[in-house]
């Protein structure tokens, strides 16, 4: 009796779950052409290499050897040492400036669309765009930034040819226009913390930066982390603004490794070998990004114990 | 039989829509936005004038070679027929022909290509061979030439320089008088870019000496290093652009433009756009020479220039080879000299009275030209180029020394000349 009881409800649990299935069939379908087939190709193509004197030969499998190349390539290390020295720089910078750009948004302005489009606007112009904008600003002769030393009465600087500056001047610009996402994530989370606990604070005679730390930044933390992770991923991925600032010069000192794969792959045609450092970058962002799910992970357990 | 009678009207009208589609062809040619694509608009519409038949779409890309060439990767790679002509680099056609993206042309010009090769500039017609194979077809030539100031040589009765040091010495005195902090010595492409692969070998071919020499890397002679010293002395007198290293190969033509050049290494476009734009502060102004050589060496110029290439995916191959026929023809060659002072590809346009009207000074690039010296010709070229220029722009950004810079270059070009 029990069995035949229950068997129209699995029946039931059956078919909505086939139904699940079916409704579900199209999204996984184009995931799988648009992420997984991508995906798949890379690597497979990853472990064959052409010809270059002869390539119409096609290409042949070769294992693992484009991943030992790598290892044994100084422009690779080079590079990637460049991506590293970017995610470093960029990611404390865009967070402390994007923060200080939430906060300042998050005030109770009487007029608010100023400051609001002077949030979006950054984040909305293509990155090549901003690259070029900023180039034209540390332009040697026309530049405004050397207009300002000058008028400053200091001797201006070469910010585009100079291994040093042209990092700073770089690093500068994808702050400049990380930093407005950023704040936009940011500001969303900041305007989820209840009014409430402040006014607690207020009675319990907490100053302003006792606030800050004790309720903004606790409860910011889930956004802070969610921020970061964004834009760490972005930052391995630093190609557009060095590739419109300075092409990667002087020599190939400021050379991010998306663009060094953006040359073996569409100057030097060596597809095999711009596929492995491809995945190789992919590696890069999973070791980036994973220290901030653990710890996400972590600190969210422990908040549950509490 | 009414009924019949109507489905034969409608066949005979169907075929008849079908045939005049057929017959009319939309031929999509690319170009890049350094050569002009306002002049090959023209020469489109006077094609499409005398063709009715036949529709050009032109398609305008990336103002730089690697930038173009970037983008046509792309598209060819992956085998799409959107495009039927494009213009390439005279740099290219050896790696068109091993990637199999240029449709060879000897079958479609058959007995004519024996009558046709010879008219053109000996270097035109070899560069576009490739294996024996018929690659592309000479659009318009080029070489770089010495772009000065007339007035200024003038004004401190100095005559035009003939080599390198007697031009650095003209350049201080000229520089020292006019008390013009704007004012540069001296410039050429610096940038990370083509261009400065020029910049390291034209002093090189100066000195008699070359990359390769029977196929293999010649870059252990005192000669290799001439390029880079002779940079160092100009910088070190003060006749190059401080930022020389941010320097691409149009930015040389806007500082000769806004009059602040008295010396510059550049390409033949230059002269048109120094005597014909609005802006121009240097009309009437502007001389051209060939390049100045080191004491014991003699003169050399870099060979550039476009050419055109059917598309191997291209759907109508057989118009697309008449158009670019057509593209390359004297009366295409003339068009381009007067319009854009892009230099002909045949010997007797430049002797034509119009094409010297607009261009006095064609007559004398006549022999510059056919004394121009190819890059390195390799399927791996854009390798080759990133070597050269990457350590060239670090020597002149003073990142690297001679030694480094010329080390760099040798171990990394040792892995394409085996």
């Amino acid at each position: 009796m029990n069995t035949t009881a229950t068997n129209p409800s699995a029946n039931k649990d059956l078919s909505e779950r086939a139904l699940g299935a079916l409704l579900l069939a199209p999204a996984a379908l184009l995931l799988a052409v648009i992420v997984v087939y991508p995906i798949a190709t890379l690597f497979w193509t990853s472990l064959t290499s052409v010809d270059p004197n002869n390539p119409q030969a096609g290409a042949a499998f070769v294992g693992f050897d484009n991943y030992l190349r790598a290892f044994d390539d100084d422009r690779f290390w080079h590079s990637t040492w460049n991506t590293i020295l970017y995610i470093v720089v960029t990611v404390p910078g865009a967070l402390i400036v994007g923060l200080g750009l939430a906060l300042l948004a998050n005030q109770p302005f009487r007029v608010k669309w100023p400051v609001r489009l002077g949030l979006l606007l950054p984040w909305a112009l293509p990155l090549v765009f901003a690259g070029l904008i900023f180039r034209w600003f540390f332009e040697y002769n026309t530049g405004v930034v050397n207009n300002w030393l000058v008028a400053a009465g200091i001797e201006p600087m070469q910010w585009l040819s100079t291994p040093t500056l042209a990092h700073w001047a770089i690093s500068l610009t994808i702050i400049w226009k990380a930093s407005s996402f950023m704040a936009l994530m940011l500001l969303a989370g900041l305007q989820t913390i209840p009014k409430s606990l402040y006014e607690a604070a207020e009675v319990d005679g907490a100053s302003k930066w006792q606030q800050f730390r004790e309720i903004t930044l606790p409860m910011l933390r889930p956004a802070i982390f969610v921020a970061l992770i964004f834009r760490t991923i972005t930052a391995v991925q630093t190609f557009d603004i060095p590739y419109a600032m300075t092409g990667g010069g002087p020599g190939d000192s400021t050379e991010t490794l998306a663009m060094y794969i953006h040359k073996t792959t569409l100057d030097f045609l060596d597809f095999g070998y711009g596929s492995a450092l491809a995945a190789l970058m992919f590696v890069i962002s999973m070791v980036a990004t994973a220290g901030y799910l653990r710890y996400t992970r972590r600190s969210t357990s422990r908040s549950g114990e509490d | 039989m009414k009924s019949w009678k109507i489905l034969t009207a409608a066949a005979l009208a169907a075929a008849f829509a079908a045939n005049s589609w057929a017959q009319q062809t939309t031929l999509r040619i690319f170009t890049g936005g350094q050569q002009r694509p306002d002049v090959m608009r023209k020469i489109a519409d006077e094609y499409q004038k005398r063709n009715p038949a036949v529709k050009v779409d032109v398609e305008v890309g990336g103002a730089t070679s690697e930038a173009q060439q970037q983008y046509l990767s792309t598209v060819l790679s992956s085998k799409d027929s959107v495009l039927d002509l494009v213009l390439i680099d005279v740099i290219r056609p050896a790696q068109w022909a091993a990637q199999g993206w240029a449709e060879p042309l000897d079958a479609y010009l058959g007995a004519d290509k024996a009558k046709v090769l010879p008219t053109y500039l000996k270097a035109y017609a070899d560069a576009n061979q490739v294996g024996g194979k018929l690659i592309a077809l000479p659009y318009f030539a080029d070489s770089q030439f010495m772009y000065y100031r007339k007035d200024l040589l003038e004004k401190y009765k100095r005559p035009v320089p003939r080599t390198w040091d007697e031009m650095m010495e003209t350049a201080k005195i000229v520089m020292e008088g006019e008390k013009n902090p704007q004012l540069q010595g001296f410039s050429t492409a610096g940038a990370p870019i083509e261009g400065t692969v020029c910049t390291y070998l034209v002093p090189l071919w100066g000195m008699g000496s070359d990359l390769t020499k029977d196929g293999k890397l010649n870059l252990d002679t005192p000669q290799a290093r001439q390029p880079f010293q002779l940079y160092g002395r100009m910088k070190q007198a003060g006749v190059l652009p401080r930022n020389i290293a941010e320097i691409p190969t149009d930015r040389i033509r806007i500082d000769m433009q806004a009059g602040n050049l008295l010396f510059a290494m550049s390409w033949g476009y230059v002269w048109n756009r120094l005597e014909n734009d609005a802006d121009s502060k240097v009309k009437g102004k502007i001389g051209v020479a060939t390049l100045p050589h080191d004491q014991g060496g003699k003169s050399a110029t870099c060979i550039g220039g476009w050419q055109v290439a059917v598309s191997a995916y291209s759907k109508n191959k057989p118009e697309a080879v008449k158009f670019a026929r057509y593209l390359s023809s004297p009366e295409v060659s003339k068009m381009q000299a007067i319009l854009a002072s892009h230099l002909p590809v045949f010997p007797s346009v430049y002797k034509d009275p119009e094409v010297l009207k607009a261009n006095p000074w064609f007559a004398e690039a006549l022999p510059v030209v056919e004394g121009a010296k190819s890059r390195p010709v390799s399927a791996q070229y854009p390798m080759v180029s990133d070597i050269i220029r990457s350590n060239m722009n670090a020597y002149l950004a003073g990142t690297k020394t001679t030694d480094v810079a010329l080390n760099d270059m040798k171990s990394r070009l040792k892995t394409v000349y085996r």
